[in-house]
């Protein structure tokens, strides 16, 4: 049997132990109400426990009474014990009230004593816990206190971390917040610019055929001023307004106006696509594509930029097909391409090949273009940044590259040796969910 | 374990209804004494005598027989979570076979069900047991209350630590039951290790679960 240890003089208390009937009720007390019970005009009255031991009776218990009246004693409601009353046949109903009287006293009482134990018996436990004991609960307390500054310290260390952690992630979201107000931005700017951009264009154009029938008419005069049949004086005249006005310069230069304000609203145009591509890359239609056929179409689009004698070179493997906005993969193998156009020194010679490696579809453009240096490698995927000329470069070509690549769960790398060429390597996971 | 008689076949359990001051733990056995049959459990005794504040708390007891004869009484006690009763909770724990510990789920209780729940580690270690052991469960109640910390956040933090954790309104009466039955089990499992219930006394889990936590519609006896 386990119950409470007394070493040593010390008490330990435990609530909960087990009480029996004997602990709560006093002789004095119980016998006191059998007395009455008897009194009242049973012949006898018996408490019993659980396993029907007598605890506690009064009256002739040798008579053998033709009628019993029993009640169940609880304790912590659980069954304790009995109450007996003996009595004559005829007063059943009288000796069934007494029986159930008693019963209520009894179970009120044990309650009541229960109650009361347990309360002053755990105030004067834990009162008089002894002088040895609270040293040695101390003991034990600053023991467990120093596990738990240890365990706070190095909680404290785990809370940096998180903050630390907490901070960056933070950060990368205000960084990716401003990027998407930045391209909801250059999305409406580029919205806004491509209307005025068309009329400009078409209006340069038609402006263009305006000149060219003036200029046929002033060769026209021209013609005219050199025959024989006009007077001096008129074609003297004729000729100084043309001069005064001059007519030659404005003539040869208009064209050369024209073409370069055509290639400017041709670059506005580039920019605005590229402002386009860059803020809406989670739009528009997805579609299974063979990405051998979209660097095919790419490079038929760019047919007329490729200049003559440029050798490509396409190293193409079967690929399986990739789940994506079949534009915007475009538009990364066109700025790519474009890149090594414009990066030429000599002879272009470009290789693009395709395969698969570890579940990733591989995609290399290689060119002999004039390189990368080492200290703007890490450089040319920022937004902006370019090393061509005022007006040529724009430095978002590789940003849109990159950012459609990465939304796409691949990565984009370059290698390069200056002077050497450059070659560009792209990853994507051959399966996407 | 309370005590174990083996001759006389009798088995005193004790189980801890722990948590901050007005968690809800007297609630929760208030439920407990409502929601299940009148049979096998006893009256719920409330201990609070006004006058004498060293000692404060709950019992409700629970009895049930195996078919080997085993008498076996659960007492499910609280523990008065004011800090001043410290010495209180750790007479209750004493001994203790199980912990449900009762966190108050608004925002405004998460310091003190924190403390109360450092303060349990301690009085484990005080008074021996050992808290990877020790079959515990975690009740975060007053879910229908505003303001409350969402059951994500409760998720995050003690799903790792691998203590069942519940939400429950023991106002309301939801929980309550869930709760006390995985407590069950979990305090069966550690019994049944020690002294074979099913093997030496024909009592297995599902069985003692059943008996525990019978609703009160049903009439037979135990
Ligand atoms: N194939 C390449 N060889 C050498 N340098 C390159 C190559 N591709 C990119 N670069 C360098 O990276 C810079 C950034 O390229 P990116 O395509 O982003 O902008 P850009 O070509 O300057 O302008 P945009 O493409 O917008 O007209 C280029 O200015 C160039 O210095
Ligand atoms: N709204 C709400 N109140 C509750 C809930 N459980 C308990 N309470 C209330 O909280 C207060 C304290 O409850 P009590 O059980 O005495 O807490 P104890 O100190 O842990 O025993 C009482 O007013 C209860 O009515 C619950 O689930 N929801
Ligand atoms: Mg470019
Ligand atoms: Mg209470």
């Amino acid at each position: 049997m386990e119950k409470s240890k007394t070493e040593s003089q010390k008490i330990e208390y435990i609530v909960g132990t087990e009480k029996g009937l004997k602990d709560l009720l006093s002789e004095t007390e119980v016998m006191l109400l059998l007395k009455g019970v008897v009194k009242a005009g049973a012949a006898s009255a018996v408490i019993t426990d659980a396993k029907d031991r007598v605890l506690w009776s009064n009256g002739n218990m040798q008579d053998d009474s033709p009628y019993i009246e029993t009640g169940p004693v609880y304790l912590e409601g659980e069954l304790v014990g009995r109450i007996k009353v003996y009595g004559e046949d005829r007063s059943k109903s009288y000796l069934k009230n007494l029986t159930g009287l008693l019963l209520d006293t009894i179970n009120m009482i044990i309650h009541t004593n229960l109650k009361r134990m347990l309360t002053t018996e755990a105030h004067t436990t834990i009162v008089n816990q002894s002088y040895e004991e609270l040293l040695e609960t101390n003991r034990k307390l600053s023991l467990s206190e120093g596990q738990y500054r240890e365990l706070a310290e190095s909680l404290e260390r785990k809370v940096q971390e998180r903050t630390e952690e907490l901070r960056r992630a933070h950060a990368r979201m205000l960084q990716q917040e401003k990027m998407a107000s930045v391209g909801q931005l250059a999305a409406g700017v580029a919205h806004e610019i491509n209307n005025p951009l068309g009329f400009i264009s078409s209006n340069i154009n038609t402006l263009k055929r305006y000149i060219e029938r003036f200029r046929e008419m002033v060769d026209f005069y021209h013609a005219l001023l050199s025959g024989g049949e006009i007077a001096d004086k008129v074609r003297g005249l004729a000729q100084q307004k043309q001069k005064d006005l001059k007519i030659d310069f404005i003539v040869s230069d208009a064209d050369e106006l024209i073409k370069q304000s055509l290639d400017g609203a041709e670059r506005v145009k580039k920019i605005v696509s590229d402002l386009k591509g860059f803020s809406h890359i989670d739009e528009g239609e997805e579609a299974v594509v063979d990405i051998n056929t979209e660097i095919d179409r790419t490079l038929n689009v760019l047919s007329h930029e490729i200049p003559k004698g440029a050798e490509i070179i396409k190293d193409y493997h079967d690929l399986p097909g990739f789940v994506c906005n079949p534009a915007l993969i475009c538009q990364v193998f066109l700025n790519i391409i474009l890149n090594a156009l414009q990066a030429r020194t000599g002879t272009l010679k470009l290789v693009i090949s395709t395969d698969i490696r570890h579940n990733n579809i591989m995609i290399k453009f290689s060119d002999n273009g004039k390189g990368i240096p080492d200290n703007i490698k890490n450089r040319i995927f920022e937004p902006f940044y370019t090393t061509k000329d005022v007006g040529k470069g724009t430095g978002m070509g590789l940003t849109v590259a990159y950012e459609v690549i990465t939304a796409y769960g691949g990565t984009i790398e370059v290698e390069s040796q200056p002077g050497e060429g450059a070659t560009f390597i792209i990853l994507l996971p051959a399966k996407r969910l | 374990m309370i005590e174990f008689d083996e001759i006389e076949k009798r088995m005193l359990l004790k189980l801890v209804y722990y948590g901050p001051a007005l968690s809800g733990k007297t609630t929760n056995l208030l439920r407990l004494h409502d929601l299940l049959e009148r049979n096998g459990r006893g009256d719920l005794m409330v201990l609070d005598t006004k006058d004498d504040r060293t000692i404060f708390f709950d019992l409700l007891p629970f009895f049930l027989e195996t078919p080997g004869g085993l008498k076996i009484k659960i007492k499910v006690y609280t523990v008065p979570g004011q800090v001043k009763h410290d010495a209180t909770r750790k007479a209750v724990l004493q001994r203790a076979d199980g912990v449900a510990f009762i966190a108050d789920s608004q925002l405004a209780e998460a310091a003190n069900n924190v403390e109360s729940f450092s303060n349990l580690e301690k009085n484990l270690a005080i008074v021996g047991l050992d808290i990877e052991n020790l079959p515990l469960v975690i009740q975060f109640n007053k879910r229908d209350l505003q303001n409350i910390i969402p059951e994500a956040d409760i998720k995050r933090v003690w799903e790792p630590t691998g203590i069942p954790v519940f939400t429950a309104s023991a106002l309301q009466g939801w929980g309550v039951i869930e709760t006390f039955s995985r407590l069950a089990e979990l305090t069966y499992r550690n019994i049944d290790k020690r002294y074979g219930l099913k093997n030496n006394y024909g009592l297995d889990s599902e069985t003692f679960l059943q008996k525990l936590t019978r609703k009160t519609e049903g009439t037979g006896y135990i």
